[in-house]
């Protein structure tokens, strides 16, 4: 009998006695009191609410950034040139593109 | 002090009715305790735990090693299985379900143990001398039992206390484990062969 289909009732109830736990109305207790304590309910509700929360900080995020850009004037020409000089206002404003070999002559060799 | 009829009557219902749907949930099979404790009644599923604690603990301890884990694995199990609940098909046996989940618990907590402790051989020596002889060798037994399983591989012991302790058939275990019938009957076939002659040897001794 290779495969013997019965349980074997000497092993079963040695193994029985080995495995078997005391206490057992504390546990029973302890379990019941876990069980009125909602300890995974805070990461339930978390997960929940984490995709609605994502999805509404970027809409907040895009409308503020759309609100703050339009609540600024637009920058004057005069800032340009307050900054950078007159030139820079020519350099800009310029119709035809400056020539570039004037920054990208060699330097003179003496 | 006089009783009067309406007050007495009272009483009676009042003190009554707690025992009355306490030992009515208590005497439920398990399907309408599971339809209970699934609307909420954490009464009923406290009935359940009562119902298969033992079996869960040995279960987490086969595969533990050490009472104290398989407690809180067991717990574990039972929290999984609440939380789970509503997603328990009625039409297959509970037994195995949780079995199931307890397995898995006590898989996840060996896990993550990052030493694995052994039972303390200490207690039991301390206890024996105080022992009667009968209890002293029951207990040298069950250590020996235990030290024996913990040589095995996790599915061979868990194969064979869900076959020879609580019962299951080679089909079940096969259901619980996600492993064939026939492993299971080879799995329970080698773990048998060590534990016969383990207490084989311990008659022997005797």
């Amino acid at each position: 009998m290779l495969f013997d289909h019965r349980p074997d009732p000497v092993l079963g109830a040695a193994l029985r006695d080995a495995l078997s736990l005391e206490d057992h109305s504390t546990f029973v207790a302890r379990v019941t009191a876990a069980t009125t304590v909602p300890h995974v309910v805070h990461w339930d509700i978390l997960a929940a609410w984490a995709r609605r929360g994502i999805v509404a900080a970027c809409v907040g995020a895009l409308g503020a950034g759309l609100l703050v850009g339009a609540m600024q004037p637009p920058a004057p020409m005069d800032l340009v040139a307050s900054i950078a000089g007159p030139s820079a206002q020519e350099l800009v404003t310029a119709l035809v593109p400056p020539d570039p070999s004037v920054v990208l002559v060699p330097p003179q060799v003496w | 002090m006089p009783w009067s009829g309406v007050a007495r009557g009272s009483l009676t219902i009042a003190s009554l009715q707690p025992t009355t749907d306490a030992a009515r949930i208590a005497a439920g099979t398990d399907a309408e305790l599971i339809a209970r404790a699934q609307a909420g009644d954490r009464a009923a599923f406290g009935v359940l735990v009562g119902r298969y604690a033992q079996t869960v603990r040995r279960v987490t301890r086969a595969v533990l090693n050490d009472p104290d884990d398989a407690d809180d694995a067991a717990q574990d199990a039972f929290l999984s299985a609440m939380v789970r609940l509503k997603q328990y098909d009625a039409r297959r046996a509970f037994g195995p379900w949780l079995v199931r989940i307890a397995v898995n618990a006590a898989t996840d907590r060996r896990r993550r143990r990052a030493v694995r402790r052994v039972e303390p051989l200490g207690a039991y020596l301390q206890a024996a001398g105080t022992l009667p002889d009968a209890d002293t060798d029951r207990r040298a037994l069950g250590q020996r039992l235990r030290r024996a399983l913990a040589e095995l591989p996790e599915r061979r012991r868990v194969a064979i206390v869900l076959f020879e302790v609580e019962g299951y058939s080679h089909a079940e275990i096969g259901h619980i484990l996600g492993m064939p019938e026939g492993t299971v009957r080879s799995e329970v076939f080698h773990a048998r062969r060590v534990l016969r002659t383990l207490l084989s040897d311990w008659r022997d001794e005797i």
